[in-house]
């Protein structure tokens, strides 16, 4: 009986120790990786849009689409509407789920498209991340004037060689964010923060 | 001497990987490069290191029944400090790694270690422990990481600033995925097996190679015979 009672004592002094060094740690972590995860959204909003003077992070409008609900961030300069960056989302990939901030211009065209997050193999679907092999692709294409689909598909985009899940899935999520974003383009432009 | 003898075993003589044969998942998942396995070697050495030294100083206190749970929760505790701390303070790193951080809870080298050696030693060996297999585990990894990265991709970058690439050289993409793993494993320490048996001839004396890995009784060829 003593054993054992000290068996769970010792068990439960060494869990409650543990658990308070966590609780101290996370709470001085917590504000750190916030900022991080925050400035690396952040960056990525700035790299695929237009020149803008406003901080298109804070400047956001929502938009409600097939049951979806689609954050756009806008960009501006001088006040005038340039563009707006949304983040899509594929569960398609090879590895799991891939997620892109895509920059359009207030033309409509995309201005450039960043991988935020992905785990597809490296050495092959990892190219995704790759401006000059598969993201300059996007550059400058609309919702009227392109296929939206890889080349292996009859598209015009062309797929990096050996990794057409990976290239289909990015193609397949900016597609769907595009539609919504051409969709409310006007509603976008006319918002005043 | 006794601190510097179990300083150093970890690098060569006891080698996590290429001896000891332990650790095998990280190993292989996280070596398609040289930067993978350099933040994953450091990241399980100072888990190494502070587990030691937890577990070497409460030694007669957990009692034997319940010591690995124990092991575990002390594991599994600064498993997941390194995550939080390397998440905040370094994300482009934890961005590459953040899978395998939580593997190392599982890593059998830090249980291992714990069981076998900071469970029964005093606290300065267990220190000098666990820095040798931690350094020993990295060196290892990053051996294995140059080799896939050179043979895979063609070339080596660390940290973006530092690359090195092979002029000429076709990529074998194989290399980084899965498959290599198992085959530049295998061949290094077939390679390493083959040079200790030839040195061992030379010396005059006969080499015993590590328990799972003695291939004399194997009939595919004639190394160590």
């Amino acid at each position: 009986m003593m054993e054992s009672l000290k068996l769970v004592i010792v068990l439960t002094l060494i869990c409650s120790v543990a658990g308070a060094l966590l609780a101290v740690v996370h709470d001085v972590t917590a504000a750190p990786i916030e900022a991080a995860d925050a400035k690396e959204k952040g960056d990525a909003i700035m790299q695929v849009l237009p020149e803008c003077d406003n901080n298109p992070s804070e400047d956001v409008v929502s938009v409600n689409a097939d049951g979806e609900t689609w954050t756009f961030y806008v960009a501006r300069k001088a006040g005038a509407f340039v563009g707006a960056a949304f983040e899509t989302v594929s569960n398609q990939g090879y590895g799991g789920d891939i997620a892109i901030m895509v920059g359009v211009s207030a033309k409509g065209t995309v201005q450039a498209i960043q991988v935020l997050s992905h785990k597809e193999t490296p050495g092959l679907g990892a190219w995704i991340e790759d401006e000059e092999k598969f993201r300059s692709k996007f550059a400058g294409r609309s919702i009227v004037d392109t296929q939206w689909a890889v080349a292996k598909d009859g598209g015009d985009i062309d797929q990096i060689t050996a990794a057409t899940i990976s290239s289909r899935a990015v193609t397949r999520a900016v597609k769907a964010g595009l539609d919504v974003c051409t969709a409310n383009m006007t509603a976008l432009a006319g918002n005043q923060p | 001497m006794t601190f510097y003898k179990e300083l150093v075993k970890g690098l060569w003589k006891e080698n996590p990987i290429f001896r000891l044969v332990l650790g095998m998942c990280p190993a292989l998942a996280v070596t398609t490069s040289v930067e993978n396995s350099l933040g994953m070697g450091m990241a399980a050495t100072f888990v190494l290191i502070c587990s030691n030294v937890v577990i070497s100083l409460f030694r007669n206190l957990i009692p034997a029944k319940v010591r690995i749970p124990c092991f575990i929760v002390v594991i599994a505790t600064f498993v997941t400090i390194v995550d939080l701390l390397m998440n905040g303070f370094a994300h482009e790193l934890h961005n590459s790694l953040g899978l395998f951080i939580p593997l190392i809870v599982v890593n059998c080298i830090i249980l291992g270690r714990a069981e076998a050696f900071a469970s029964r030693h005093p606290l300065w060996l267990s220190i000098a422990d666990g820095i040798g297999m931690g350094l020993g585990f990295t060196l290892g990894l990053t051996v294995l990481g140059a080799t896939r990265e050179i043979l895979g991709a063609g070339s080596i970058t660390v940290w973006g600033d530092l690359k090195w690439t092979v002029a000429g050289y076709e990529p074998m993409i194989l290399m980084i995925l899965a498959p290599g793993g198992f085959i530049a494993l295998g061949c290094l320490l077939g390679g390493m097996n083959h040079l200790q048996a030839l040195a061992a001839k030379r010396k005059g004396t006969i080499f015993t190679p590590p328990a799972h890995l003695d291939c004399r009784s194997c009939v595919m060829c004639k190394f160590g015979k």
